[in-house]
């Protein structure tokens, strides 16, 4: 007897239209490119989201779209008397017959996946009444003979799980309730664990998805974390320079180059959002908005340096320790008081805060004969502040990504106050990152060891913020 | 690898950094080096390589380095070579000082090789001091002397500063050790060429038996095997010398034979201080170069993220073909009502039970001599029944959260057909108190638009009117 060919676990997410199809298989598939209206109708293809590691698929979801005309394939299968284990060919039948039929376009889609062993997670509305209308579809479903499974995916604030549990009990062995906007990757990964359930078969290769994609998440972590170590790296170290015209330098040039200087590190630090954006499979959010957050706060900001700045204790304490507080001393203008530091934006743009202003924020040099030429230099970076400025709005940045559903389709609001910066780091934390920043400034070799070692700093903070 | 590698990888990651599946697969044909990172750099350095324009950045700095040091190398050898001759002049007047020689040959190989070592351990410093003051840093001045083209690539070249510094003091002990050759070729042809009474003489009190035990000490390395290369007591205190008086005397006159034996010390001293322990240091920079070399490749921009690409596994969940939702537009102007009449010919509930279409009926004030559930659990034939049963005015009520399907749309088709209007009103869930949702009745409009009667209309009733409604309903 020839042995059967290995065939990856498949699951079919279907259901009525518009109740949260794409939005689970957004989710499922950390996928923010997948379209997800509210025009009933608008998908009309069935697409496959494959898990694959290195080229080999573990597991396939496939988005389909919703039943548009159940009764009357139910009324088609229905003329069919046949025994039950006869029932999947029937609708195989039906298929055959209707694949140029415009009617059956969205039915034939959906049930392709199931009849070519695809699992069913039917998905239902759970903040929605339940309604006899959708006994076709689920009676279709059962006609099948796959393996199935019910979501109830709870889109408003009202509740009828418990309704939807009794009537969905009749015709699935399996019911979960799964909401894609607010699901942790841990729900995600029960979620994975119940699809396992639906057959034997599937148990070990969906679990090694599971173990794959901690490993995933894993990644985006690290990935994070060292691209965040990259930007705190480069800008702290970076040095721009402009030919003088003249022997001495001019307001303007001084200007010019301080300007350039700011540029720079503005540039750094949207290349690193967008990166992280691409490691969180968020890259679409960037149609939405250029910048996630942060719009109409600049880096160099009052707002950014009141609300992720050091207080002016911590900044004391970081200068006694770096053994700078001379060179900080003229960099820091205090301003205000502290007391509004865990309101919002507005608030705190009024009171200003603790500010430590940005005019200083490294000598501008006016250096060397090099080849007979006088230019001008500015950097590194000696403002002690800045770099937890920039860790801290990194540090948001990323854990908002990350912990962003992949159905949202929303634009990121910012919300936030001061305390952000006390979920990830105390004093401990503050001294081993400065003696980092003060390596950083110095522009002396970064041993790999040592970026490693501030890489690991950085991932405990944005694990800690996420947890 | 060698600095090439160092330098089309570092020009590689800036220009061509080879596309995700690319590594992968690289680090997969190559999964014995795994855990040897800077073997699989070289891996990938040498693939990608032939990517790079010509002529390669390598092979220019490598060039104008061979360049500089070959032409340095042989300035320090003469240098050394004109210095050993410069020492050893015998004019036959006074003797040559072999303090002078020694403290060349010794205690200068042994100061700038105690500085060599401190600059060894200070090397991951960007700005060291130490290599500042080698004359291999000043190589990097002779940049200017080379064409304008090769200057400005050159100086795009950032190398890391440890591994630049490691090739100073690499290049530094070359040097050095080519001045101590020509300070020993100088010796020997001096030797050879000439008749030189060597003498020693110093300000400081020093007996010939001290300064014995001192040249002992200093040949420990050779004093038991060339036991002849060490200067006997006799030998100096027959060669010690005072100035005053500007003459010689009279006993290293009767023994100015015995005063050239002087040579095979200071032959020796020059073989083992300059020249034998310069070679260890040169030995001991090129491990140090190395080494810095492996570190430089791991620690350079974009190689750590070329490894992880090259290590890790990918992963991918999205759909391997983005697709393009088409929302359909419907060209249809949508007719509406705001209010319901007091009456109608037929009221019809798509999905509902016969109690909720009372219920419905009863709230909206709505009076009709036949009400008919339609849809849902019906079977397409009791559909057809009743839409024969349809004439007139017909209030057709619809669960506003939920989208109309093309079962819905074949119905209201055929409906129409029997129907003189068609008023479609979308009610929201008990809860709602029957109000449909703004965004439920926008929806509601753009797929109506899709059908092209005349005879259906949205109710699309404004808030208030609703809320009317649901208050009479309530009482």
């Amino acid at each position: 007897m020839p042995s059967r060919r290995y065939m990856h676990p498949k699951f079919a997410v279907v259901g009525h239209p518009n109740k949260g199809k794409s939005s689970i298989v957004s989710t499922l598939a950390f996928d923010d490119a997948v379209q997800i209206s509210d025009t009933p109708g608008s998908t009309t293809k069935k697409q496959s989201f494959p898990l694959t590691v290195d080229g080999k698929i573990l597991y396939e979801l496939f988005d389909t779209p919703g039943f548009q005309r159940a009764r009357r394939v139910l009324a088609w299968l229905e003329k069919h008397d046949v025994p039950a284990d006869k029932k999947h060919e029937v609708v195989q039948a039906f298929i055959n017959e209707h694949k140029e039929d415009e009617r059956f376009q969205d039915e034939i889609e959906l049930l392709e996946p199931i009849m070519a062993g695809a699992g069913i997670i039917y998905v239902v509305d759970g903040s929605k009444p339940y309604g006899e209308e959708y006994e076709a579809e689920m009676e279709i479903l059962r006609w099948t003979g796959q393996p199935s499974m019910a979501l109830i995916n709870l889109i408003g604030d009202t509740n009828y799980v418990e309704e939807w549990k009794r009537a969905l009990g009749h015709y699935f062995k399996m019911v979960r309730v799964f909401n894609p906007m607010e699901a942790d990757f841990i729900q995600h990964l029960n979620l994975l664990e119940s699809m396992a359930q639906l057959n034997e078969e599937w148990i070990v290769p969906v679990k090694a998805s599971i173990i794959l994609f901690k490993q995933y998440h894993e990644q985006m972590f690290e990935q994070s974390a060292s691209s965040i170590t990259q930007l705190v790296h480069h800008s702290l170290s970076h040095i721009e320079q402009l030919s003088l015209t003249h022997e001495d330098a001019t307001a303007e040039e001084r200007e010019e180059i301080q300007e350039k200087y700011q540029m720079q590190l503005r540039t750094y630090e949207l290349e690193s959002q967008k990166k992280i954006e691409k490691i969180w499979n968020h890259d679409h959010l960037q149609k939405v908005q250029e910048s996630l957050l942060f719009e109409g706060m600049d880096l160099f900001s009052k707002e950014s340096a009141s609300i992720f700045g050091l207080t002016r204790k911590e900044l004391l304490i970081t200068g006694a320790t770096g053994g700078a507080v001379t060179g900080a001393g003229i960099d820091l203008l205090f301003g205000g008081s502290t007391l509004l530091l865990g309101s919002a934006i507005g608030a705190l743009v009024g009171g200003s805060g603790v500010f430590f202003g940005f005019n200083e924020l490294s000598d501008i040099k006016v250096l060397g004969q090099n080849l007979g030429k006088k230019y001008l230099e500015i950097g590194p970076m000696k403002n002690l502040n800045f770099p937890y400025i920039l860790l801290n709005r990194a540090l948001y940045h990323a854990s908002e990504v990350a912990s962003r559903s992949h159905a949202l389709r929303s634009v990121a609001k910012f919300e936030m106050g001061k305390s952000f910066t006390e979920r990830w780091m105390d004093e401990s934390t503050r001294k081993s990152l400065e003696k980092f920043h003060s390596k950083f400034r110095s522009g002396d070799e970064v041993k790999e060891e040592e970026r490693k070692e501030y890489e690991s700093l950085i991932l405990t903070a944005l694990k800690n913020i996420i947890d | 690898m060698n600095l090439k590698t160092y330098i089309n990888l570092y020009e590689l990651v800036k220009t061509h950094k080879g596309t995700r599946e690319e590594n992968r697969a690289l680090g997969l044909e190559y999964e014995k080096i795994k855990n040897e990172p800077v073997k699989q750099l070289e891996v990938w350095t040498k693939k990608h390589t032939p990517t790079l324009g010509k002529p390669l950045l390598s092979d220019t700095f490598s060039t104008y380095l061979y360049g500089m040091t070959l032409t340095l190398v042989i300035i320090a050898f003469f240098l050394g070579f004109f210095s050993g001759v410069g020492l050893l002049s015998y004019s036959g007047h006074e003797p040559v000082n072999v303090i002078y020689y020694m403290a060349m040959v010794v205690l200068l190989p042994l100061a700038t090789m105690t500085l060599t070592l401190f600059s060894m351990f200070r090397a991951n410093a960007s700005q060291s001091l130490l290599v500042h003051i080698s004359p291999a840093f000043w190589m990097e001045k002779m940049l200017r002397f080379l064409p304008q083209k090769a200057q400005s690539s050159l100086q795009e070249l950032k190398i890391n500063p440890l591994l630049s510094n490691w090739l100073i003091i690499k290049r530094s002990q070359l040097l050095a050790l080519m001045f101590s050759l020509g300070l020993l070729v100088a010796l020997l042809g001096m030797v050879i060429t000439k008749d030189i009474a060597f003498a020693w003489s110093t300000t400081l009190q020093v007996s010939p038996n001290e300064f014995h035990s001192l040249l002992h000490t200093l040949a420990f390395a050779w004093r038991d095997i060339f036991p002849w290369a060490v200067p006997s007591v006799e030998l100096i205190e027959q060669s010690q010398y005072f100035r005053l008086g500007e003459k010689l005397d009279t006993q290293m006159i009767q023994n100015a034979s015995k005063l050239g034996e002087w040579w095979k010390f200071l032959a020796f001293a020059t073989l083992f201080y300059a020249i034998l322990l310069r070679f260890g240091m040169w030995i001991l920079s090129m491990f140090g170069f190395k080494k810095a070399l492996k570190r430089s490749l791991l620690s350079l921009e974009g190689a750590s993220i070329l490894l992880r690409e090259m290590n890790e596994p990918i992963i991918t969940t999205s759909a391997t073909v983005e697709k393009k939702n088409v929302v359909p537009q419907g060209s249809h102007t949508m007719q509406e009502v705001e209010d319901l009449d007091g009456s109608y010919d037929r009221t019809l509930g798509w999905a509902m039970s016969s109690d909720e279409l009372r219920v419905l009926n009863d709230s909206m004030q709505v009076i009709t001599p036949m009400a008919f559930d339609v849809g849902g659990a019906n079977s397409l034939d009791e559909d057809s029944e009743i839409i024969s049963k349809c004439q007139g005015e017909v209030l057709f009520y619809v669960k506003s959260w939920e989208p109309p399907t093309m079962d819905f749309i074949d119905f209201l088709e055929d409906l129409t057909r029997v129907a003189d209007k068609v008023i479609l009103a979308p009610v929201g869930t008990v809860e709602d108190a029957y109000l449909p949702k703004i965004k439920e009745l926008e929806m509601w409009g753009r797929k109506l638009q899709q059908i092209s009667s005349d005879k259906v209309w949205l109710k699309r009733s404004s808030v208030k009117t609703l809320s009317r409604e649901s208050l009479n309903a309530e009482s």
